[in-house]
């Protein structure tokens, strides 16, 4: 009973072409999947297609062993907000908010009163290196540092499950391999479940096992010792 | 070359890229629609103003030059119903006079010559109402002798001795223009004309500044689009130079179509502009096309801007190749904005209505300049207050929106804000009716020293001849003829036709007739103010409603992040409500209270419920037009927010 996330038999189409063609994949708790693959093989619509974004053509996705494909668009969108966090390549934070709000953002959304959710926010600084950088705006951080406060804002919500699409995709070499570490490790210090789509290998190698998805297949499921 | 990869860029801009094109075209043509409206009332007015100008006449110089003099020229005003009728009289002093604006020919002496519409009117009524006082007209004038196509005059002949053109005249500008050697009969447009230039001018400005705001946000909403592709073509190598004059020929190239497209639209509404009613009639649809070189000016004008905004707004893109625009938080505006607004504030007190316009004009132009100033100040500063007393996420995102970018924030409101501001003034200044009591008409006419009885004595018998039951006396200077209670308005024209030439240049006249001027122009103010407040509302609208669209295409990457993260779409759109009410709240309500405050100098008696009732009007047009045209890019969010995989086109 400590699979988190299981998709079974996923298929999607885009008109003519087939993104997903019969794609199982189960995560377990806490740990972290690496998707690789060739462009355009539908590693970003599996991830769409768990994190409950897109409605497979056919198939099931179950988290926690409740039926979640199924659901409508609002119970959805809910789910996504308490259960899942996400870290996408860049631009998801809003550039007016200081950097705590960001974080705080989810939090408030769930209804947690805003002094409570701005000090559960900044909890999150020290440990992911950004001590100091609390309210300064994402325009005034670096590409590196904003994927770390975009780690917070998916973490601080307690998730069961973080998504990352190419979390490391906008940053350079060692900035990359140390953002993909904070990710690794805080998303384990939580408890929760990662699946991070990458080209990289050096940023797969952070994690537990690595799946290739080739025309919208898996072909293989390393798993690492 | 360039021009080729322009055009492939407007093509290739994709579907957001296009509907951006489409925005701008929209955005440019109603401003260029608007602002040629702009551009003609002044030169309508100029055009009433000529046409009238040879019913004011200018003395020959005395002296020698006196000799130089052609003709006598005189005017008063006659009455029907409750229309005026300007009647000139004219006696040539030589042979061969030129012949008078739409005659053709100098009127002999006793001829009369009636406008269409008079002549018109004169056969509709019964001819002692109206006909019997200008017996058998010789002629039509035609349109280049009228203020406007329903207006009436009478043009009559006399001998330079007649009496009409020796005998002294009222020299009260509403009333008469007492008979004047004119060397030509040119003339110089009246003071009323004058005025209504100075106002039409005002109102130009008003409806100007606010379009030209509105020009710009547009120009911004394309380059807006082009920011990523523009910086991707800088990182192949494109030189700053090519970059910025393919925007720009691209923002130009949508502006001329946009403007082009406005003059069409302005073309088509001119028939229905020419029906508004001011100085007491419709207008020639001739006087309300721009000469042709305004035309070419606003049409050359138009995208001249629009590129240069372009330029302002590409400045960023060009500057760092990676285009990234770096947000940082932005440098607070001064106080010194919001001191400068209290200083010409200052000075409204001190004017009172005997201040000269220019003055006026000048002291109302920078308090609206000011408000404008201090706009952005103050929404950074609800910005401020608002983000800092935010529980939920909603206001949260719209206080910290506002800090971020206040001067944007308050382009979206600020046409609505100062239209407050002139509803505001206007509203306060807005006359009411003439309080005229519902006493039975009199007809009053001045008579010469020393013939007051024998005037009264033949006013008496020709009531009488003309069966009108009237009480005749003399008063001081004058002769009154009251008709009693039961003289309706039919009664009261028959009395006019008879008392006609009662007393040579004099017209017979009721307390209503004299002051059918002032409340002329009182009228004509209204259906300004009406004017101007519905072209800046739509402006207004306009306005908010594309920086509604365009925010949302600006921001559609983080929409839409924030949506797949499962941000309920109600809680965005809430902030984006947020974000522009709050502002037009605060600055829509400051802005009419400053204009009230400016107008208070300036009150006559006390506000008057039209005013108010305008007022009214323009604060539920306002809000009613904001969140309606919010409320329409609602589907845009919708749809911006439904990409599943957002990412910058
Ligand atoms: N919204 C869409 N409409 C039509 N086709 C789509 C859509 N999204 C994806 N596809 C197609 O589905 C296939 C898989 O796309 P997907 O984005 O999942 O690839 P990917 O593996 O994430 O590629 P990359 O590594 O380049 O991000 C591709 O052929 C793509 O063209
Ligand atoms: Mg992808």
């Amino acid at each position: 009973m400590n699979d988190v996330l299981v998709g079974r038999a996923l298929v999607k189409r885009f008109g003519q072409t087939v993104a997903l063609g019969g794609v199982d994949i189960t995560v377990r708790a806490g740990e972290a999947v690496a998707i690789m693959g060739p462009s355009g093989s539908g590693k970003s619509t599996l991830l769409h297609c768990l994190a409950g974004i897109m409605k497979p053509d056919a198939g099931e996705v179950h988290l926690l062993g409740q039926r979640i494909d199924a659901m409508g668009e609002r119970k959805r969108s809910a789910l996504r907000r308490t259960r899942f966090g996400f870290v996408f390549q860049f631009g998801q934070l809003l550039p007016e908010l200081p950097a705590e709000e960001n974080v705080a953002l989810p939090l408030m959304l769930g209804g947690v009163p805003r002094p409570q959710a701005v000090r559960q926010a900044r909890e999150w600084f020290a440990p992911l290196g950004l001590h100091t950088m609390e309210s300064r705006r994402p325009g005034e951080l670096s590409g590196g540092q904003a994927q770390r406060v975009a780690i917070a804002r998916a973490l601080v919500t307690k998730p069961a499950v973080v998504f990352a699409d190419e979390p490391t995709g906008a940053l350079d070499q060692q900035t990359g391999q140390d953002t993909m570490r904070l990710l690794v490790e805080a998303t384990k210090h939580n408890d929760a479940s990662l699946i991070v789509v990458t080209h990289d290998p050096n940023v797969a190698a952070w994690c537990d096992r690595t799946v290739e998805v080739r025309d919208g297949r898996l072909v293989s499921t390393g798993v690492r010792a | 070359m360039n021009l080729d990869l322009t055009w492939r860029l407007i093509k290739g801009g994709g579907r957001r890229g296009l509907l951006g094109t489409w925005l701008t075209l929209g955005a440019v043509a109603v401003s260029t629609a608007l602002l040629l409206f702009a551009v003609a009332a002044n030169f309508a007015f100029d055009a009433r103003a000529e046409r009238g100008a040879w019913r004011n006449p200018v003395p020959a110089a005395s002296g020698p030059a006196e000799s130089d003099a052609v003709a006598i020229e005189a005017s008063r005003y006659d009455y029907v119903r409750d229309q005026a009728i300007p009647v000139v009289d004219l006696a040539a002093l030589k042979q061969g006079v030129p012949a008078p604006p739409g005659m053709p020919r100098f009127p002999r002496p006793g001829e009369v010559w009636l406008s269409p519409a008079l002549a018109e009117l004169a056969r509709q009524l019964p001819a002692d109402q109206l006909a019997k006082r200008y017996p058998d007209p010789e002629g039509v004038l035609g349109d280049e002798a009228l203020v406007h196509p329903d207006e009436l005059v009478a043009v009559v002949g006399h001998e330079p001795d007649a009496l009409e053109m020796t005998a002294p005249r009222s020299d009260d500008r509403i009333i008469a223009k007492p008979p004047v050697k004119v060397s030509s009969l040119a003339g110089t447009p009246s003071e009323d004309a004058e005025a209504y230039r100075a106002l039409a001018l005002i109102a130009s400005v008003l409806m100007v500044v606010p379009l030209l705001v509105f020009g710009g946000a547009a120009a911004r909403l394309t380059v807006a689009r082009r920011d990523q592709r523009l910086a991707a073509l800088r990182l192949v190598g494109a030189t700053p130079g090519q970059v910025v004059a393919m925007t720009v020929a691209e923002a130009m190239i949508v502006a001329l179509a946009g403007a082009l497209a406005g003059a069409a639209v302005f073309a088509l509404a001119v028939p229905l502009l020419a029906g508004i009613e001011m100085q007491g009639g419709p207008w020639f649809a001739g006087d309300l096309f721009p000469s042709p070189l305004a035309l070419a000016g606003v049409l050359v004008a138009v995208p001249l801007l629009v590129g240069l905004s372009a330029v302002a707004g590409l400045r960023r893109v060009v500057v760092s190749p990676l285009g990234v625009a770096k947000r940082e938080t932005p440098p607070a505006l001064r106080f010194v904005r919001v001191l400068a607004l209290f200083v010409v504030l200052a000075v409204f007190p001190l004017l009172t209505r005997g201040t000269g316009v220019g003055i006026v004009a000048v002291a109302l132009a920078l308090a609206f300049l000011c408000i404008n100033l201090v706009g952005p100040w103050v929404v950074g500063l609800i910005g401020r207050i608002t983000a800092r007393a935010a529980r939920g996420p909603a206001r949260l995102l719209a206080g910290r929106r506002l800090v971020d970018d206040p001067r944007s924030a308050w382009r979206t409101v600020s046409g609505v804000a100062l239209t407050g501001f002139v509803a505001g003034f206007l509203g306060l200044l807005s006359p009411g009716v003439f309080a005229g009591e519902a006493a039975p008409p009199q007809l009053r006419v001045t008579a010469p020293s020393g013939q007051v009885t024998q005037v009264a004595e033949e006013a008496r018998e020709r009531l009488a001849a003309a069966g009108v039951t009237a009480t005749v006396q003399p008063s001081k200077q004058a002769v009154v003829a009251a008709l009693g209670s039961s003289a309706d308005a039919a009664t009261l024209d028959r009395a006019r036709t008879a008392l006609t030439g009662l007393v040579p240049g004099r017209t017979p006249t009721t307390e209503a007739d004299d002051q059918r001027s002032g409340s002329e122009i009182l009228t004509d103010v209204r259906v300004g103010t009406i004017v101007v407040l519905s072209v800046s509302f739509l402006v207004a609208i306009a306005s908010a409603g594309i920086t509604a669209a365009s925010s949302i295409l600006d921001r559609r990457q983080t929409y839409g992040l924030l949506r797949l993260a499962g941000t309920p779409l109600e809680v965005l759109d809430r902030a984006r409500r947020a974000e522009t009410l709050i502002p037009l709240t605060v600055m829509g309500g400051g802005a009419i209270l400053v204009g009230a405050f400016c107008a208070v100098p300036f009150m006559m008696g006390q506000v008057s419920t039209i005013g108010l009732i305008t007022l009214g009007a323009c604060v539920v047009a306002g809000f009613a037009g904001v969140i309606g045209a919010g409320a329409l890019s609602r589907p845009l969010l919708r749809s911006v927010t439904a990409d599943p995989a957002p990412r910058p086109d």
